[in-house]
Protein backbone atom coordinates (compact mmCIF):
# COMPACT_ATOMS: atom_id res chain seq x y z
CA UNK A 1 0.00 0.00 0.00
CA UNK A 2 1.57 3.52 -1.42
CA UNK A 3 1.79 6.63 1.58
CA UNK A 4 -0.87 9.01 0.28
CA UNK A 5 0.06 12.63 0.35
CA UNK A 6 -2.61 14.33 -0.22
CA UNK A 7 -6.19 12.70 -0.66
CA UNK A 8 -9.47 14.44 -1.99
CA UNK A 9 -13.31 13.91 -0.99
CA UNK A 10 -16.11 14.81 -2.74
CA UNK A 11 -14.33 18.44 -3.20
CA UNK A 12 -16.96 20.77 -4.90
CA UNK A 13 -16.62 24.61 -5.74
CA UNK A 14 -18.79 27.31 -7.85
CA UNK A 15 -18.29 30.53 -9.02
CA UNK A 16 -21.88 32.00 -9.26
CA UNK A 17 -23.85 29.78 -11.31
CA UNK A 18 -20.63 28.21 -12.80
CA UNK A 19 -20.17 24.62 -11.06
CA UNK A 20 -16.42 24.05 -11.85
CA UNK A 21 -15.98 21.08 -9.03
CA UNK A 22 -18.31 18.88 -8.95
CA UNK A 23 -17.21 15.94 -6.07
CA UNK A 24 -13.49 15.72 -6.78
CA UNK A 25 -12.17 12.74 -5.06
CA UNK A 26 -8.31 11.41 -5.70
CA UNK A 27 -5.67 10.12 -4.05
CA UNK A 28 -1.96 11.90 -4.69
CA UNK A 29 0.77 9.04 -3.54
CA UNK A 30 3.63 10.27 -1.58
CA UNK A 31 6.77 10.48 -3.41
CA UNK A 32 5.82 9.99 -6.80
CA UNK A 33 5.14 12.41 -9.94
CA UNK A 34 0.95 12.42 -10.16
CA UNK A 35 -0.53 14.07 -13.02
CA UNK A 36 -4.03 15.49 -13.57
CA UNK A 37 -5.17 16.10 -17.39
CA UNK A 38 -8.13 17.90 -18.79
CA UNK A 39 -9.27 20.79 -21.39
CA UNK A 40 -8.86 23.26 -20.10
CA UNK A 41 -10.87 25.26 -18.18
CA UNK A 42 -12.29 21.81 -16.34
CA UNK A 43 -11.29 23.27 -13.40
CA UNK A 44 -7.49 21.96 -12.94
CA UNK A 45 -5.76 25.31 -12.19
CA UNK A 46 -8.82 25.79 -9.83
CA UNK A 47 -8.16 22.40 -7.90
CA UNK A 48 -4.35 23.42 -7.80
CA UNK A 49 -5.54 26.49 -5.83
CA UNK A 50 -7.22 24.50 -3.26
CA UNK A 51 -4.66 21.96 -2.64
CA UNK A 52 -2.02 24.83 -1.41
CA UNK A 53 -5.26 26.41 0.90
CA UNK A 54 -5.51 29.44 -1.33
CA UNK A 55 -8.76 28.95 -2.33
CA UNK A 56 -11.29 27.07 0.11
CA UNK A 57 -14.09 24.60 -1.16
CA UNK A 58 -17.32 24.76 -1.11
CA UNK A 59 -17.93 21.42 0.47
CA UNK A 60 -15.65 18.16 0.56
CA UNK A 61 -12.03 17.49 2.03
CA UNK A 62 -8.60 18.13 1.26
CA UNK A 63 -5.86 15.89 3.68
CA UNK A 64 -2.41 17.10 3.32
CA UNK A 65 -0.29 14.49 5.30
CA UNK A 66 -3.59 13.04 6.90
CA UNK A 67 -4.80 16.43 8.10
CA UNK A 68 -7.45 18.29 6.95
CA UNK A 69 -6.76 21.60 5.75
CA UNK A 70 -10.13 22.73 4.78
CA UNK A 71 -10.87 23.30 8.82
CA UNK A 72 -7.66 25.45 9.17
CA UNK A 73 -7.59 29.04 10.23
CA UNK A 74 -6.05 31.52 7.74
CA UNK A 75 -2.57 31.63 10.18
CA UNK A 76 -2.41 27.96 10.21
CA UNK A 77 -2.97 27.73 6.54
CA UNK A 78 -0.21 30.09 5.54
CA UNK A 79 1.76 27.83 7.98
CA UNK A 80 0.40 25.07 6.04
CA UNK A 81 2.05 26.45 2.67
CA UNK A 82 5.40 26.03 4.25
CA UNK A 83 5.27 23.18 3.11
CA UNK A 84 4.24 23.58 -0.36
CA UNK A 85 6.38 24.49 -3.79
CA UNK A 86 4.46 26.27 -6.58
CA UNK A 87 5.52 26.69 -9.74
CA UNK A 88 3.47 28.59 -11.96
CA UNK A 89 2.20 28.50 -15.82
CA UNK A 90 4.53 31.58 -16.64
CA UNK A 91 6.97 31.27 -13.91
CA UNK A 92 5.57 34.52 -11.72
CA UNK A 93 9.09 35.36 -11.15
CA UNK A 94 9.13 39.30 -9.66
CA UNK A 95 10.46 41.29 -11.93
CA UNK A 96 11.78 44.04 -10.20
CA UNK A 97 14.58 41.30 -9.03
CA UNK A 98 17.29 39.44 -10.73
CA UNK A 99 16.94 36.01 -10.93
CA UNK A 100 19.49 34.86 -7.88
CA UNK A 101 17.10 37.49 -5.72
CA UNK A 102 13.96 35.82 -7.24
CA UNK A 103 15.29 32.36 -5.59
CA UNK A 104 16.52 33.78 -2.48
CA UNK A 105 13.12 35.32 -1.88
CA UNK A 106 11.78 32.74 0.34
CA UNK A 107 14.54 31.90 2.52
CA UNK A 108 15.38 35.47 3.34
CA UNK A 109 11.19 35.92 4.29
CA UNK A 110 11.00 32.38 5.82
CA UNK A 111 14.25 31.66 7.19
CA UNK A 112 17.03 32.67 9.52
CA UNK A 113 19.69 31.45 7.74
CA UNK A 114 22.54 34.52 6.78
CA UNK A 115 22.94 36.10 3.61
CA UNK A 116 26.46 33.99 2.86
CA UNK A 117 24.25 30.54 3.85
CA UNK A 118 21.51 32.14 1.31
CA UNK A 119 24.14 32.74 -1.99
CA UNK A 120 25.45 29.11 -1.23
CA UNK A 121 21.90 27.72 -1.36
CA UNK A 122 20.53 29.63 -4.07
CA UNK A 123 23.89 28.79 -5.84
CA UNK A 124 23.42 25.25 -5.37
CA UNK A 125 19.64 25.24 -6.61
CA UNK A 126 20.41 27.24 -9.54
CA UNK A 127 23.01 24.86 -10.51
CA UNK A 128 20.62 21.87 -10.12
CA UNK A 129 18.22 23.70 -12.89
CA UNK A 130 21.12 24.06 -15.10
CA UNK A 131 21.31 28.13 -14.70
CA UNK A 132 24.34 28.54 -13.25
CA UNK A 133 25.52 31.76 -13.96
CA UNK A 134 22.63 33.18 -14.56
CA UNK A 135 21.72 34.91 -11.03
CA UNK A 136 22.63 38.18 -12.47
CA UNK A 137 20.34 37.94 -14.96
CA UNK A 138 16.96 40.44 -14.64
CA UNK A 139 13.55 38.02 -14.31
CA UNK A 140 12.85 39.56 -18.11
CA UNK A 141 16.06 38.60 -20.26
CA UNK A 142 15.05 35.12 -19.48
CA UNK A 143 13.37 33.02 -22.47
CA UNK A 144 10.43 31.16 -21.15
CA UNK A 145 12.09 27.66 -20.42
CA UNK A 146 14.74 29.63 -18.19
CA UNK A 147 12.27 31.31 -16.58
CA UNK A 148 10.34 28.02 -16.23
CA UNK A 149 13.71 26.73 -14.67
CA UNK A 150 13.96 29.74 -11.92
CA UNK A 151 10.80 29.25 -11.30
CA UNK A 152 11.40 25.17 -10.29
CA UNK A 153 14.69 26.68 -8.25
CA UNK A 154 12.55 29.39 -6.50
CA UNK A 155 9.71 26.68 -5.81
CA UNK A 156 12.30 23.83 -4.71
CA UNK A 157 14.50 26.24 -2.65
CA UNK A 158 12.80 25.68 0.74
CA UNK A 159 13.25 22.15 0.46
CA UNK A 160 9.23 21.49 0.36
CA UNK A 161 7.46 18.47 0.55
CA UNK A 162 4.98 19.17 -2.12
CA UNK A 163 5.55 20.75 -5.61
CA UNK A 164 3.09 21.68 -7.72
CA UNK A 165 2.99 23.01 -11.42
CA UNK A 166 0.45 24.65 -13.11
CA UNK A 167 1.08 23.60 -17.24
CA UNK A 168 4.70 24.01 -16.64
CA UNK A 169 5.05 23.25 -20.32
CA UNK A 170 2.26 25.42 -21.99
CA UNK A 171 4.14 27.68 -24.67
CA UNK A 172 7.19 26.35 -24.79
CA UNK A 173 8.88 24.79 -27.81
CA UNK A 174 9.52 20.93 -28.25
CA UNK A 175 12.79 20.34 -27.24
CA UNK A 176 12.07 23.00 -24.54
CA UNK A 177 9.29 21.29 -23.38
CA UNK A 178 11.16 17.48 -23.10
CA UNK A 179 14.11 19.56 -21.21
CA UNK A 180 11.31 20.62 -18.64
CA UNK A 181 9.75 17.42 -18.62
CA UNK A 182 13.50 15.82 -17.67
CA UNK A 183 13.62 18.53 -14.73
CA UNK A 184 10.01 17.64 -13.34
CA UNK A 185 11.44 14.01 -13.38
CA UNK A 186 15.02 14.59 -12.51
CA UNK A 187 13.79 16.80 -9.56
CA UNK A 188 11.28 14.19 -8.38
CA UNK A 189 14.50 11.20 -8.66
CA UNK A 190 16.69 13.16 -6.70
CA UNK A 191 14.29 13.93 -3.96
CA UNK A 192 12.63 10.76 -2.83
CA UNK A 193 10.51 12.70 -0.15
CA UNK A 194 9.07 15.05 -2.52
CA UNK A 195 5.78 14.69 -4.08
CA UNK A 196 5.01 16.47 -7.53
CA UNK A 197 1.57 17.46 -8.70
CA UNK A 198 1.41 18.66 -12.24
CA UNK A 199 -1.00 19.92 -14.37
CA UNK A 200 -1.17 19.45 -17.93
CA UNK A 201 -3.20 19.23 -21.13
CA UNK A 202 0.05 17.85 -23.03
CA UNK A 203 -0.08 14.11 -23.39
CA UNK A 204 3.37 13.30 -24.79
CA UNK A 205 4.73 14.94 -21.70
CA UNK A 206 2.42 13.58 -19.10
CA UNK A 207 3.64 9.71 -20.18
CA UNK A 208 7.21 10.48 -19.97
CA UNK A 209 6.75 12.39 -16.30
CA UNK A 210 3.82 10.29 -15.00
CA UNK A 211 3.52 7.26 -11.92
CA UNK A 212 -0.05 8.17 -12.09
CA UNK A 213 -2.52 10.01 -14.21
CA UNK A 214 -5.76 11.19 -13.57
CA UNK A 215 -8.22 12.96 -16.36
CA UNK A 216 -10.44 15.75 -15.26
CA UNK A 217 -13.52 16.83 -17.17
CA UNK A 218 -16.57 18.18 -16.39
CA UNK A 219 -15.61 19.01 -12.32
CA UNK A 220 -14.91 15.46 -11.96
CA UNK A 221 -12.47 12.40 -12.15
CA UNK A 222 -13.44 10.25 -14.58
CA UNK A 223 -10.00 7.62 -14.86
CA UNK A 224 -7.43 7.05 -12.64
CA UNK A 225 -4.55 5.24 -12.76
CA UNK A 226 -0.69 4.13 -14.59
CA UNK A 227 0.37 5.44 -18.41
CA UNK A 228 -0.92 1.85 -19.37
CA UNK A 229 -4.49 2.10 -18.20
CA UNK A 230 -5.05 5.53 -20.34
CA UNK A 231 -3.60 3.54 -22.73
CA UNK A 232 -5.74 0.44 -22.56
CA UNK A 233 -8.97 2.33 -21.46
CA UNK A 234 -12.01 1.89 -23.80
CA UNK A 235 -13.71 5.26 -22.08
CA UNK A 236 -14.89 7.17 -25.37
CA UNK A 237 -13.75 10.35 -23.61
CA UNK A 238 -10.50 9.53 -22.80
CA UNK A 239 -9.37 8.26 -25.95
CA UNK A 240 -10.63 11.31 -27.73
CA UNK A 241 -8.83 13.65 -25.22
CA UNK A 242 -5.01 11.12 -25.21
CA UNK A 243 -5.59 11.00 -29.13
CA UNK A 244 -6.07 14.61 -29.61
CA UNK A 245 -9.36 13.98 -32.02
CA UNK A 246 -12.00 16.46 -33.28
CA UNK A 247 -14.62 14.20 -33.43
CA UNK A 248 -15.83 12.31 -30.31
CA UNK A 249 -17.93 12.70 -26.71
CA UNK A 250 -16.30 16.03 -26.31
CA UNK A 251 -17.38 18.89 -27.63
CA UNK B 1 -33.98 44.44 -17.05
CA UNK B 2 -36.53 46.96 -15.57
CA UNK B 3 -35.08 50.56 -14.60
CA UNK B 4 -35.45 49.29 -11.00
CA UNK B 5 -33.87 46.74 -10.97
CA UNK B 6 -30.60 48.19 -12.37
CA UNK B 7 -30.73 50.93 -10.08
CA UNK B 8 -30.50 48.10 -7.44
CA UNK B 9 -27.86 46.68 -8.97
CA UNK B 10 -26.00 49.54 -9.76
CA UNK B 11 -26.04 50.54 -5.80
CA UNK B 12 -25.61 46.63 -4.69
CA UNK B 13 -22.13 47.00 -6.80
CA UNK B 14 -21.00 50.28 -5.92
CA UNK B 15 -21.51 49.48 -1.97
CA UNK B 16 -19.81 45.70 -2.64
CA UNK B 17 -16.98 47.64 -4.32
CA UNK B 18 -16.75 50.02 -1.33
CA UNK B 19 -16.96 47.21 0.88
CA UNK B 20 -13.61 45.51 -1.06
CA UNK B 21 -11.82 48.58 -0.81
CA UNK B 22 -12.88 49.09 2.99
CA UNK B 23 -11.86 45.97 3.75
CA UNK B 24 -8.59 45.64 1.78
CA UNK B 25 -7.30 49.13 3.39
CA UNK B 26 -8.20 47.74 6.72
CA UNK B 27 -5.58 44.56 6.01
CA UNK B 28 -3.10 46.83 4.24
CA UNK B 29 -3.20 48.94 7.90
CA UNK B 30 -2.83 45.72 9.41
CA UNK B 31 0.00 44.37 7.53
CA UNK B 32 1.53 47.95 8.14
CA UNK B 33 1.32 47.57 11.65
CA UNK B 34 2.63 44.16 12.52
CA UNK B 35 6.03 42.90 11.67
CA UNK B 36 8.06 42.21 9.46
CA UNK B 37 8.41 45.67 8.96
CA UNK B 38 9.35 46.65 5.14
CA UNK B 39 12.25 48.96 5.54
CA UNK B 40 13.49 49.13 2.70
CA UNK B 41 10.40 48.73 0.73
CA UNK B 42 9.18 52.20 2.55
CA UNK B 43 12.13 53.78 1.77
CA UNK B 44 12.11 53.40 -2.08
CA UNK B 45 8.51 53.90 -2.49
CA UNK B 46 8.75 57.19 -0.22
CA UNK B 47 12.26 57.96 -2.95
CA UNK B 48 9.78 57.46 -5.78
CA UNK B 49 6.63 59.42 -4.43
CA UNK B 50 8.76 62.21 -3.02
CA UNK B 51 11.70 62.61 -4.60
CA UNK B 52 10.10 62.08 -7.88
CA UNK B 53 7.82 64.08 -7.81
CA UNK B 54 10.01 66.65 -6.45
CA UNK B 55 10.06 68.47 -10.13
CA UNK B 56 6.59 68.36 -10.98
CA UNK B 57 5.31 69.82 -7.73
CA UNK B 58 8.21 72.52 -7.88
CA UNK B 59 7.16 73.53 -11.41
CA UNK B 60 3.47 73.76 -10.72
CA UNK B 61 4.27 74.97 -7.48
CA UNK B 62 6.51 78.44 -8.96
CA UNK B 63 3.37 78.72 -11.60
CA UNK B 64 0.30 78.82 -9.58
CA UNK B 65 1.99 80.99 -6.74
CA UNK B 66 2.73 83.35 -9.92
CA UNK B 67 -0.61 83.19 -11.85
CA UNK B 68 -2.11 83.87 -8.44
CA UNK B 69 -0.38 86.69 -7.86
CA UNK B 70 -1.41 88.27 -11.42
CA UNK B 71 -4.86 87.39 -10.75
CA UNK B 72 -5.27 88.77 -7.41
CA UNK B 73 -3.53 92.00 -8.41
CA UNK B 74 -6.25 92.24 -10.90
CA UNK B 75 -8.57 92.97 -8.02
CA UNK B 76 -6.76 94.38 -5.48
CA UNK B 77 -5.09 96.89 -7.59
CA UNK B 78 -8.91 98.79 -8.17
CA UNK B 79 -9.14 99.68 -4.59
CA UNK B 80 -5.23 100.09 -3.53
CA UNK B 81 -4.98 96.84 -1.27
CA UNK B 82 -2.10 95.34 -3.83
CA UNK B 83 0.31 94.56 -0.89
CA UNK B 84 -2.63 92.22 0.19
CA UNK B 85 -1.25 90.30 -2.69
CA UNK B 86 0.94 88.12 -0.60
CA UNK B 87 -1.45 87.21 2.13
CA UNK B 88 -4.41 86.05 0.11
CA UNK B 89 -1.60 83.97 -1.84
CA UNK B 90 -0.33 82.38 0.97
CA UNK B 91 -3.96 81.57 2.50
CA UNK B 92 -5.45 79.95 -0.54
CA UNK B 93 -2.09 78.16 -1.32
CA UNK B 94 -1.77 76.44 2.26
CA UNK B 95 -5.23 76.08 2.95
CA UNK B 96 -6.16 74.94 -0.51
CA UNK B 97 -4.68 75.03 -3.53
CA UNK B 98 -1.35 72.90 -2.52
CA UNK B 99 -2.80 70.25 -1.08
CA UNK B 100 -5.26 70.23 -3.54
CA UNK B 101 -3.13 70.69 -6.88
CA UNK B 102 -0.15 68.74 -5.17
CA UNK B 103 -2.48 66.24 -4.75
CA UNK B 104 -3.60 65.90 -8.26
CA UNK B 105 -0.32 65.91 -9.91
CA UNK B 106 0.67 63.14 -8.02
CA UNK B 107 -1.95 61.13 -8.44
CA UNK B 108 -1.51 61.41 -11.75
CA UNK B 109 2.28 60.00 -11.70
CA UNK B 110 1.95 58.06 -8.73
CA UNK B 111 -1.70 56.65 -8.38
CA UNK B 112 -1.49 55.43 -11.87
CA UNK B 113 1.88 53.85 -11.46
CA UNK B 114 0.41 52.01 -8.52
CA UNK B 115 -2.31 50.61 -10.20
CA UNK B 116 -0.23 49.59 -13.28
CA UNK B 117 2.51 48.67 -11.24
CA UNK B 118 0.21 45.98 -8.96
CA UNK B 119 -1.93 44.99 -11.76
CA UNK B 120 1.05 43.46 -13.84
CA UNK B 121 1.66 41.82 -10.54
CA UNK B 122 -1.81 40.44 -10.93
CA UNK B 123 -2.25 39.10 -14.11
CA UNK B 124 1.28 37.53 -14.45
CA UNK B 125 0.68 35.70 -10.87
CA UNK B 126 3.12 37.52 -8.86
CA UNK B 127 0.75 38.32 -6.44
CA UNK B 128 -0.52 34.53 -6.60
CA UNK B 129 3.50 33.43 -5.85
CA UNK B 130 3.59 35.77 -2.62
CA UNK B 131 0.29 33.88 -1.27
CA UNK B 132 1.80 30.49 -2.34
CA UNK B 133 5.21 31.60 -0.43
CA UNK B 134 2.97 32.79 2.58
CA UNK B 135 4.18 36.04 2.17
CA UNK B 136 1.18 38.27 3.02
CA UNK B 137 1.16 40.86 -0.51
CA UNK B 138 -1.00 43.37 1.27
CA UNK B 139 1.59 43.84 3.66
CA UNK B 140 4.49 43.20 1.05
CA UNK B 141 3.19 45.42 -1.44
CA UNK B 142 0.37 47.75 -0.66
CA UNK B 143 1.32 48.73 3.16
CA UNK B 144 4.86 50.35 1.94
CA UNK B 145 3.30 52.21 -0.53
CA UNK B 146 0.28 53.60 1.17
CA UNK B 147 2.41 54.66 3.96
CA UNK B 148 5.23 56.34 1.67
CA UNK B 149 2.12 58.16 0.29
CA UNK B 150 0.97 59.00 3.21
CA UNK B 151 3.92 60.98 4.51
CA UNK B 152 5.64 62.24 1.48
CA UNK B 153 2.28 63.79 -0.48
CA UNK B 154 2.29 66.22 3.38
CA UNK B 155 5.70 66.66 2.72
CA UNK B 156 5.34 67.64 -1.41
CA UNK B 157 2.54 69.97 0.03
CA UNK B 158 5.24 72.06 2.17
CA UNK B 159 7.58 72.25 -1.20
CA UNK B 160 4.33 73.22 -3.07
CA UNK B 161 3.65 75.69 -0.65
CA UNK B 162 6.99 77.56 -0.21
CA UNK B 163 8.10 77.95 -4.03
CA UNK B 164 4.25 79.15 -4.98
CA UNK B 165 4.84 82.00 -2.17
CA UNK B 166 8.43 82.42 -4.02
CA UNK B 167 6.48 82.50 -7.03
CA UNK B 168 4.13 84.73 -6.25
CA UNK B 169 6.86 87.17 -4.43
CA UNK B 170 8.73 87.08 -7.51
CA UNK B 171 5.63 88.51 -9.22
CA UNK B 172 4.70 91.55 -6.74
CA UNK B 173 7.68 92.60 -5.77
CA UNK B 174 10.01 92.35 -8.45
CA UNK B 175 6.62 93.21 -11.52
CA UNK B 176 4.08 94.77 -9.50
CA UNK B 177 5.05 97.53 -7.25
CA UNK B 178 4.68 95.44 -3.42
CA UNK B 179 7.61 96.98 -1.32
CA UNK B 180 9.19 93.56 -0.12
CA UNK B 181 8.26 94.49 3.50
CA UNK B 182 4.67 94.82 2.98
CA UNK B 183 4.33 91.86 1.34
CA UNK B 184 6.08 89.69 4.43
CA UNK B 185 4.23 92.07 6.89
CA UNK B 186 1.14 91.14 5.28
CA UNK B 187 1.53 87.62 5.39
CA UNK B 188 2.89 87.54 9.22
CA UNK B 189 0.18 89.14 9.97
CA UNK B 190 -2.96 87.47 7.95
CA UNK B 191 -1.68 83.55 7.78
CA UNK B 192 -1.52 81.56 11.20
CA UNK B 193 0.49 77.83 11.11
CA UNK B 194 -3.36 76.60 11.59
CA UNK B 195 -3.72 77.77 7.73
CA UNK B 196 -0.29 75.17 7.20
CA UNK B 197 -1.63 72.59 9.86
CA UNK B 198 -4.95 72.11 8.21
CA UNK B 199 -3.13 71.96 4.80
CA UNK B 200 -0.63 69.03 5.86
CA UNK B 201 -3.91 67.21 7.28
CA UNK B 202 -5.76 67.09 4.03
CA UNK B 203 -2.96 66.10 2.24
CA UNK B 204 -1.89 63.15 4.22
CA UNK B 205 -5.80 62.02 3.52
CA UNK B 206 -4.79 62.73 -0.06
CA UNK B 207 -1.49 60.76 0.14
CA UNK B 208 -3.89 58.07 1.61
CA UNK B 209 -6.40 58.08 -0.67
CA UNK B 210 -4.46 57.98 -3.77
CA UNK B 211 -1.68 55.07 -3.14
CA UNK B 212 -4.82 53.16 -1.89
CA UNK B 213 -7.02 53.08 -4.34
CA UNK B 214 -4.00 53.10 -7.16
CA UNK B 215 -3.23 49.82 -4.59
CA UNK B 216 -6.68 48.43 -4.68
CA UNK B 217 -7.31 49.07 -8.04
CA UNK B 218 -3.93 47.21 -9.01
CA UNK B 219 -4.91 44.30 -6.59
CA UNK B 220 -8.39 43.35 -7.93
CA UNK B 221 -7.18 43.72 -11.54
CA UNK B 222 -8.31 40.84 -14.42
CA UNK B 223 -8.25 40.64 -17.75
CA UNK B 224 -4.75 41.15 -18.92
CA UNK B 225 -3.11 44.01 -20.62
CA UNK B 226 -6.71 45.44 -21.15
CA UNK B 227 -7.70 44.92 -17.36
CA UNK B 228 -4.00 46.50 -16.50
CA UNK B 229 -5.15 49.74 -18.15
CA UNK B 230 -8.45 49.65 -17.75
CA UNK B 231 -7.35 49.22 -14.08
CA UNK B 232 -5.00 52.18 -14.14
CA UNK B 233 -7.48 54.76 -15.85
CA UNK B 234 -10.16 54.13 -13.26
CA UNK B 235 -8.02 54.33 -9.94
CA UNK B 236 -6.64 58.07 -11.07
CA UNK B 237 -10.46 59.11 -12.06
CA UNK B 238 -11.53 57.71 -8.98
CA UNK B 239 -8.68 59.25 -6.59
CA UNK B 240 -9.29 62.21 -8.71
CA UNK B 241 -12.77 62.57 -7.58
CA UNK B 242 -12.10 61.64 -4.01
CA UNK B 243 -9.50 64.10 -3.47
CA UNK B 244 -12.01 67.29 -4.41
CA UNK B 245 -14.92 66.08 -3.00
CA UNK B 246 -13.64 64.80 0.24
CA UNK B 247 -11.56 68.35 0.35
CA UNK B 248 -15.09 69.28 0.74
CA UNK B 249 -15.92 68.38 3.70
CA UNK B 250 -12.88 67.85 5.67
CA UNK B 251 -12.64 71.27 5.18
CA UNK B 252 -16.37 71.64 6.50
CA UNK B 253 -15.24 69.38 9.30
CA UNK B 254 -11.67 70.94 10.08
CA UNK B 255 -13.29 74.86 9.71
CA UNK B 256 -15.13 75.21 12.91
CA UNK B 257 -12.01 73.69 14.66
CA UNK B 258 -10.52 77.01 13.42
CA UNK B 259 -7.65 74.90 11.36
CA UNK B 260 -8.14 73.94 7.33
Amino acid sequence: MKKIGIALEGLQKRFGAQEVLRGVSLEIPAGEVTVIIGRSGTGKSVLLKHVMGLMRPDAGIIRVSGQDITRLRDAELRRERFRFGMVFQNAALFDSMNVFDNVAFPLREHSKLSEAQIRLRVEAMLASVGLKDAGKKQANELSGGMRKRVGVARAMVRGPEFLLYDEPTTGLDPIMTAQIDALIRDTQDANPGLTSLVISHDMAATFRIADKIAMLHEGRVILEGTAETFRETDDPRVRQFVEGRLEGPIQ
Amino acid sequence: MNPISRLGAGIISVVEGVGRYVSFLLRAVRGGLLPPYRVRSLFKQMHFVGVESLLIVLVTGVFTGMVFAVQANIGFSRFGAESLIGAIVTLSLTRELAPVLTALMVNGRVGSAMAAELGTMRVTEQIDALDSMAVDAHQYLAAPRILAATLMVPALTMVFNAVGVLGCWYVAVKQLSVTPGAFQARIEWWVDPDDLLGGMLKSAVFGLLLSSVGCYKGFTTSGGAEGVGRATTTAVVISGVLILTSDYFMTLILAPLSIG
